[in-house]
């Protein structure tokens, strides 16, 4: 048995109620050694423990480049020897960034840490000894046998054995795991079912001693593969009797199942993805800049050096007063001395103040985010969060939105708004569901709100028992589903599988034909309060190729009706000729479809009784063929069944959209961006969606799977691409918006890119041409994959937007990642690098602060390279006039207040306020965004062109003093002050020509800043400082001479002037040119964002969904019987009891042919 | 009990909402093109008045290294020769308008040098007696002599104090006639009062005792100038000027000012003759040694650099300003037809 399952794969070896195996074998780790099989169910994602903290944050920051090289400077300037500035001005701003960043990193770590143990001690009944004990999460082990609560969460991968419910049934909710609402059905194996729920419960399951043996933990959540060795007997098992952690039991008093995974080795966690530092592409190209920075500092400090050595020796030879300077009388040492002296000297050109202000900026700008009133979400009292503080400015460059889609795009509300009954259009779709006038429907007993329609004409005539196609249309809508009923307070409650069957059942209630109960042959419907019974005789299924279901029911009148419903392609042509009211209705789809609703045709047929014995016949005799031939006939049978039609009517149903959902994703495409929906559902609701919230345009043609294949399996995928669209598009519009395509893919696709990697980046090319791509039934997982493709084969930055525990992943894969706080646990939040309330916010969210942001920090970066560099590059040219000696320009105690004092808060207050445009126009004009996407403002060659601009400052703050200097009477101290003040006046106009906004805060720093340029250097060279402490304070008087001399003050004004004047005439020479442009910007884009549809005669506009879980409904379950409820209202008990539990293997959707046809008496 | 409940509202302020009030200007062309031909023509202005300033400074300078045959000097350029004397004759053929600034100035001299720059005690220099017996250790290599006594003052800038000396004659009917020099008063204020302090002790030799003078220092300090304790020891006028870094290694420092007697309009036309005891050996590091005269105006000294710069930086403001222009009707004609 061992060698063939190790043959299969199934190597993961599940032993019940064996507890001391499994622990024996659990997983262990010490260091970075690991040893052990099982995972224990324990949640650790916190990093630091208190033993840990001090080594591990240390070694973290220090893996940044930058603070590693300050530590360096801190090191060189504690050497007297080399020392050319005091020690403390780099070590303090270094301690406060370590503890900072330090400090930020625990209290996050904390947080998860809290989070953690809350999910750790969550309690669940354990199976220990013959009785269940509360337990918590974290100490349960592989083996052990579970009792599931209803309500509860379920702690660990399980596998179930049986449940309170008939038939060892039982329902999940797996929102948090691929966001669907509906419940899902588990059902445990017959075997198991019938041996442990024979007995008492808790005997039998503790004397349960099967042996799973599976798969390897893996992160596939639809599929599983195992085999259970019971009593002798091997059963197979798939995923349909498994339970995931994460899913909540609902509808089932209890459930028991044994552990199969835990902790790290469940599914879900298996596609949690690894928790990855982000960084901003911004502080990338900056990184790479500073150490371009670095690397050249060194490069001219061991030019310098060089130089150094060569001047030592000549003077060693030659003059006498310096020769005994050079240390030791080797002018090589000498030399190696002045390198460190100048690595000291000239890192100023790369201050640890820039990293602090750079920490500060976004912290404001994250607060801005928290502070925006239009981002506040009142109802809820939830403003936006920024959660990564660091990434602001990515939000102004994201180039792909990748948004999940229940519950980020949608409500996952489905309203019934309209429908059209005989040619009759009632409801009206472009009032929004909360403004529709309630309907008095008192006089319906049943009625508990919901339906936002307001047709009183309607329900005029359906009390008024005019029009019989309007009631055969409302009893249509209260047969034909699956939905379950469940009594609850003497009124039914329906549980549904697909939101769409609960919408028009809820709606038919509503107007009076209440669906009160079903057995297994029998609904129960109550029409304007005369109950009725109906016999059912056959549910043709749903299925995703078919796209309609049918009941066959025998009416208590005896006669035989087959209802209908289904896509309108689907529908229409199976009617019978002559149809009445068919343009009618067909043009009411087509307006329907404009309003973006779901549409369903329903239809109705009387079967005679002889056709319907001929088919059961055969029905029953294709049943017992063969599995795969039986699909094709039953298929074909169905389709004899369901023709001739009578078109009743048609349904509209809104899926509906997150408020402001159409209108920003209008917005986000015109700034540029690619918007792609990634999701668990089905493709119908994803492409219904995809156009109700305006990404695909009505003409849009889908791009799907095997046309996709196609194109990237031909030699040339570009021009089949192109070809592909082409032929299409011809006939509609003559390749007018030949753009408009968009790719539709599955998850069971997807998986089909692992095994051909190159098909990535044709892909990508591919999708880039189309307008967005949609991607169903993927697992989190996939969702991750999809982001690390756009990422790998783009170089835009993506952005992953979503609510539940099934986006997490994606979320931590995309570069920026946003979390909707919904109604759902927070699972998404806690990843997320920004929080929002609704999806309208993320417009805002973009547009707004992420332009601002961008804008503000590739500002200041470039400003800030500008001014230290240029300020601290003086050096290098004055190490040539001065034997390259590392003697500094300036006074130390400017080197320490330039960045801090002088030229700190102008650029900082810059970087907090700055607008081009205003948040208004930022919306208006989206187009503006697209030059973040293009890194217009921080491209390394912009950031290039500002180094290169500081070169030029600094050959110019140096050569002109020189030159006025040079043979004059001018001493060391008055120079440095004169190029100390053509600094800071350099910088000071710099930031002049940057800054556009001036609040009062901008011209008050500006002002403050030159002050106390002045007022500082007179403090400094104040003779009271001086007597305390002469060493330090040895400029005293020189700005008593220098701040009068005329000659001081037209070399620095000319000197700053030349420095900036690059800069003055590129702003000149932008304003010259882009005048035109501006004006043309304004004038052309004052269309409001188009959100209409644009009609196009002769196009088919109609598009119907008929959203159903994937693959076969759960129509056997009903026709089974397995489903029927003890809670039947008290008008159907006799027929409850009529209804023998048959426990039919019931993979037929038909009743035996014996006990159908005289069913009812 | 609304407000309890909104406990997470943010602040509907300016700041919060990113609405501050703020001056938005707008440029157009209509203001950067005028503004480019003011700056450029206020450029040039200054310029101008830089440049005629500085046209109008008279300027006589004398190199008196001795490094050609035929120069006077040249003799005493033999770094063997002591106590050379050399004798340099000029003449001026117009008034040199006073007061005439006397200046010696120094070439491919290092002052600039960081070790040079930092080899001296300024705890030592400011008075304090403690640093004479124990010099500070910034002043190595010139700290203690070879009897482990200290020198004082310490260190490479005070031992390399320029020691020549000069005597101005006019030359009147073949009559030397002296020129009154004015050594009062060519240090900083700064210095002589506050920065540089003799210790409080008088006489103030007493102070120096158990001390060296520098190596290459003639006498002590408390002896630079024995006439006037105003100018001796520390507050030497001339030793302030040394001490006083130059910040290029072609650098010019006060020596004297000619302001006294007949001499206070000016030197009048005529032959003059300068006496040099010359001391300081600048050969050895290819260095120059020359004399300068020169009267001052309002921004200093002779600078005809600054003027220059003035003038092209503001007719370069003023060109761009053109070809701004054109630029700007070429972009803006075509789209008003």
């Amino acid at each position: 048995m061992a060698k063939e399952s190790v043959e299969s794969g199934l190597t993961w070896e599940v032993r019940a109620n064996s507890r001391p195996y499994h622990k024996h074998k659990q997983k262990k780790s010490f260091l970075c050694f690991h040893w052990g099989r099982y995972a224990d169910n324990l949640v650790c994602s916190y990093k630091y423990s208190p033993l840990t903290f001090l080594p591990l944050t240390l070694f973290e920051q220090f893996q940044r480049v930058a603070n590693l090289y300050f530590l360096l400077m801190v090191v060189l300037q504690c050497v007297p020897v080399i020392s050319s500035i005091p020690w403390y001005i780099t070590i303090i701003p270094l301690l406060s960034v370590l503890s900072a960043r330090g400090l930020k990193d625990l209290a996050n770590d904390l947080t998860r840490r809290r989070s953690d143990t809350e999910i750790n001690s969550r309690p669940c009944d354990v199976l220990l000894s013959q009785s269940f004990s509360t337990m918590q999460w974290k100490d349960l082990f592989v083996g052990d046998v579970l009792r599931i609560h209803k309500d509860q969460v379920i702690p660990a991968d399980i596998l179930l054995l049986c449940s309170s419910e008939p038939h060892s049934l039982c329902y999940v909710e797996t929102a948090d795991i691929d966001g669907e609402t509906n419940l899902k059905y588990r059902q445990a194996l017959s075997a198991t079912h019938n041996e442990l729920t024979s007995h008492p419960t808790e005997e039998a399951l503790a004397a349960f001693d099967g042996v799973v043996l599976c798969e390897e933990p893996n992160n596939r959540l639809y599929t599983f593969r195992g085999q259970l060795h019971w009593r002798r007997e091997c059963l197979l098992l798939d995923h349909e009797h498994i339970l995931l952690r994460g899913t909540v039991l609902r509808n089932t008093e209890f459930a028991y199942g044994l552990t199969i995974y835990t902790g790290a080795d469940t599914k879900i966690l298996r596609n949690c993805g690894k928790l990855r530092v982000k960084r901003t592409q911004t502080e990338k190209v900056f990184n790479r800049l500073v150490m371009g920075i670095v690397l050249s500092v060194l490069l001219a400090a061991l030019l310098l050096a060089i130089g150094s050595g060569v001047f030592s020796s000549w003077v060693m030879s030659n003059t006498g007063v310096l020769s005994a300077l050079v240390v030791n009388g080797n002018p090589a040492y000498t030399g190696f001395l002045i390198f460190w002296s100048y690595i000291i000297l000239l890192s100023p050109a790369m201050p640890i103040a820039l990293y602090i202000t750079f920490e500060l900026i976004h912290t404001v700008h994250s607060l801005f985010i928290g502070w925006d009133m239009e981002m506040y979400w009142q109802p809820a009292d939830r403003p936006a969060q920024a959660r990564n503080t660091s990434m602001s400015e990515e939000l102004g460059q994201v180039g792909y939105l990748l948004s999940d889609k229940t519950g980020t795009l949608t409500q996952n509300r489905l309203l019934f708004r309209q429908c059209c009954i005989a040619g009759e259009i009632y409801g009206d779709a472009s009032v929004l569901a909360e403004d529709t006038e309630p309907m008095d429907l008192s006089w319906n007993p049943f009625s508990c709100g919901g339906l936002f329609m307001s047709a009183t004409s309607l329900v005029e005539k359906l009390r008024g028992q005019q029009c019989p196609l309007s009631r055969q249309f409302l009893t249509a809508l209260a047969l034909c589903h699956t939905v379950m009923a469940e009594w609850k307070e003497e009124a039914p409650v329906y549980q549904a599988a697909s939101p769409d069957e609960e919408a028009l059942v809820g709606a038919a209630r509503e107007l009076g034909w209440v669906f009160l109960s079903r057995t297994r042959d029998f609904i129960v419907v109550s029409e304007l309060g005369v109950t009725r019974q109906y016999q059912l005789l056959a549910l043709l299924d749903f299925t995703s190729q078919r796209r309609c279901m049918s009941v066959l029911v025998r009416e208590p009148e005896g006669g035989l009706k087959l209802y209908c419903k289904g896509a309108d392609i689907v529908i229409l042509e199976r009617l019978q000729k002559d149809c009445p009211y068919q343009e009618r209705i067909e043009r009411s789809l087509e307006l329907f479809a404009q309003a973006c609703l779901r549409t369903l045709c329903v239809a109705v047929r009387s079967v005679p009784e002889a056709s319907w014995e001929q088919w059961s016949k055969t029905l029953a005799q294709s049943a017992a063929m063969a599995t795969c031939d039986r699909d094709v006939l039953l298929e074909k049978l169905y389709d004899q069944m369901e023709r001739d039609l009578q078109l009743l009517g048609v349904t509209a149903i809104e899926d509906r959209l997150q408020e402001g959902v159409p209108e920003t994703i209008a917005l986000l495409k015109q700034a540029g961006l690619k918007v792609w929906v990634l999701t668990g559902d089905k493709k119908e609701t994803a492409v219904n969606i995809g156009y109700s919230c305006k990404l695909l345009d009505p003409d849009t043609r889908l791009l799907e799977w095997h046309e996709l294949r196609e194109i990237l399996q031909s030699p040339d995928p570009g021009v089949s691409f192109f070809k592909a669209r082409q032929t299409e598009l011809w006939a509609v519009d003559k390749g007018r918006d030949g753009e408009k395509t968009a790719v539709v893919l599955t998850g069971p696709e997807l998986a089909e890119f692992d095994q051909r990697p190159e098909w990535g980046a044709t892909f990508m090319s591919l999708a880039e041409q189309c307008q967005s791509v949609l991607c169903c039934r993927v697992t989190p997982g996939q969702k991750a994959d999809i982001v690390t493709l756009v990422r790998k084969h783009t170089s835009s930055v993506t952005m992953s937007i979503g609510d539940g525990a099934n986006d997490v992943n994606m979320i931590k894969t995309a570069h920026v990642g946003v979390g909707i706080a919904g109604v759902e646990g927070g699972q998404a939040v806690q990843n997320a690098d920004f929080a929002l309330s609704q999806f309208r916010f993320l417009q805002r969210l973009l547009l707004v602060h992420g332009r601002w942001s961008y804008r503000r920090i590739s500002l200041f970066l470039r400003y800030f390279l500008f001014k230290t560099c240029g300020f601290a590059l003086v050096h290098i040219w004055f190490g040539i006039f001065n034997g390259c000696s590392a003697q500094s320009l300036y006074e130390t105690w400017f080197i320490a207040l330039y960045t801090v004092f002088y030229t700190a808060t102008p650029i900082m207050l810059v970087a907090f306020f700055e607008q081009d445009v205003s948040a208004e126009s930022s919306l208006k004009w989206p187009e503006l965004y697209k030059s973040g996407q293009r890194q217009e403002l921080s491209s390394p060659l912009m950031l290039s062109l500002s180094l290169l601009y500081a070169v030029y400052a600094s050959l110019v703050l140096f050569f002109i003093p020189f030159g006025v200097f040079y043979d004059t009477a001018v001493d060391y101290q008055t120079m440095a002050v004169t190029v100390a003040m053509a600094a800071t006046f350099t910088a000071t106009i710099e930031i002049v020509l940057v800054t556009r906004y001036w609040t009062k805060f901008n011209i008050a720093s500006v002002c403050v800043s030159v002050v106390l340029f002045f007022i500082c250097t007179r403090i400094t060279h104040n003779p009271r400082l001086f007597q305390k402490s002469p060493q330090d304070y040895l400029f005293l008087g020189v700005s008593d001479k220098a701040f009068v001399d005329p000659l001081v003050w037209l070399t620095a004004l000319l000197t700053a002037w030349m420095a900036v004047l690059p800069s003055v005439t590129a702003l000149a020479l932008n304003v010259i040119l882009t005048v035109h442009d501006k004006h043309k910007v304004h004038s052309a884009s004052h269309q409001p964002v188009e959100l209409r549809s644009k009609l196009r005669r002769g196009t088919s506009l109609r598009r119907s969904s008929y959203a159903l879980s994937q693959g076969a409904g759960p129509g056997r379950f009903i026709t089974s019987g397995t489903c029927s409820r003890s809670t039947a209202p008290p008008v159907d008990e006799k027929m409850t009891s009529n209804n023998n539990p048959t426990d039919s293997q019931g993979q037929i959707n038909m009743k035996d042919n014996s006990d159908a046809p005289n069913g009812t008496q | 009990m609304v407000k309890e409940e909104l406990a997470n509202r943010p602040d509907n302020t300016a700041f919060t909402q990113q609405r501050l009030p703020a001056w938005q200007p707008m440029l157009s062309a209509g203001i950067v093109i005028p503004g480019f031909v003011i700056i450029g023509l206020a450029f040039i202005g200054i310029g101008v008045a830089l440049f005629v300033t500085s046209q109008s400074i008279q300027l006589l300078e004398l190199d008196y290294t001795g490094v050609e045959q035929t120069s006077p000097c040249f003799k005493c350029s033999d770094p063997n020769a002591k106590n050379c004397m050399c004798e340099l004759t000029f003449s001026t053929d117009t008034l040199f308008k006073g007061p005439v600034f006397f200046y010696y100035g120094l070439s491919n001299y290092f002052q600039n040098y960081r070790s040079y720059g930092v080899s001296k005690d300024d705890d030592q220099l400011s008075g304090n007696l403690d640093n004479f017996k124990s010099p500070s250790d910034t002043c190595a290599p010139y700290e203690y002599d070879r009897n482990n006594k200290p020198f004082v003052p310490c260190g490479a800038v005070a031992n390399s104090l320029f020691n020549d000396t000069f005597k101005l004659y006019q030359i009147v009917n073949g009559a030397k006639k002296v020129v009154p020099l004015d050594g009062k008063g060519i240090s900083w204020w700064t210095d002589y009062n506050i920065k540089y302090r003799n210790p409080a002790v008088t006489p103030l030799k007493n102070a120096f005792n158990g001390t060296v003078k520098p190596l290459y220092w003639s006498k002590p300090a408390y002896e630079l100038d024995p006439s006037d304790p105003a100018n001796n020891g520390f507050i030497n006028q001339d030793f302030l000027v040394w001490m006083r870094r130059a910040a290029l290694p072609d650098f010019r420092k006060l020596y004297r000012r000619i302001t006294d007697g007949d001499y206070a309009e000016g030197l009048p036309a005529g032959n003059y003759s300068l006496q040099i005891a010359y001391n300081y050996p600048v050969l050895s590091f290819e260095g120059r040694k020359k004399v300068v005269f020169s009267n001052v105006s309002w921004m200093g000294g002779k600078n005809e650099f600054l003027g220059i710069a003035y003038l092209v930086i503001g007719s370069l403001c003023v060109v761009m300003s053109v070809v701004m222009l054109i630029v700007y009707a070429k972009f803006k004609f075509p789209e008003e037809e």
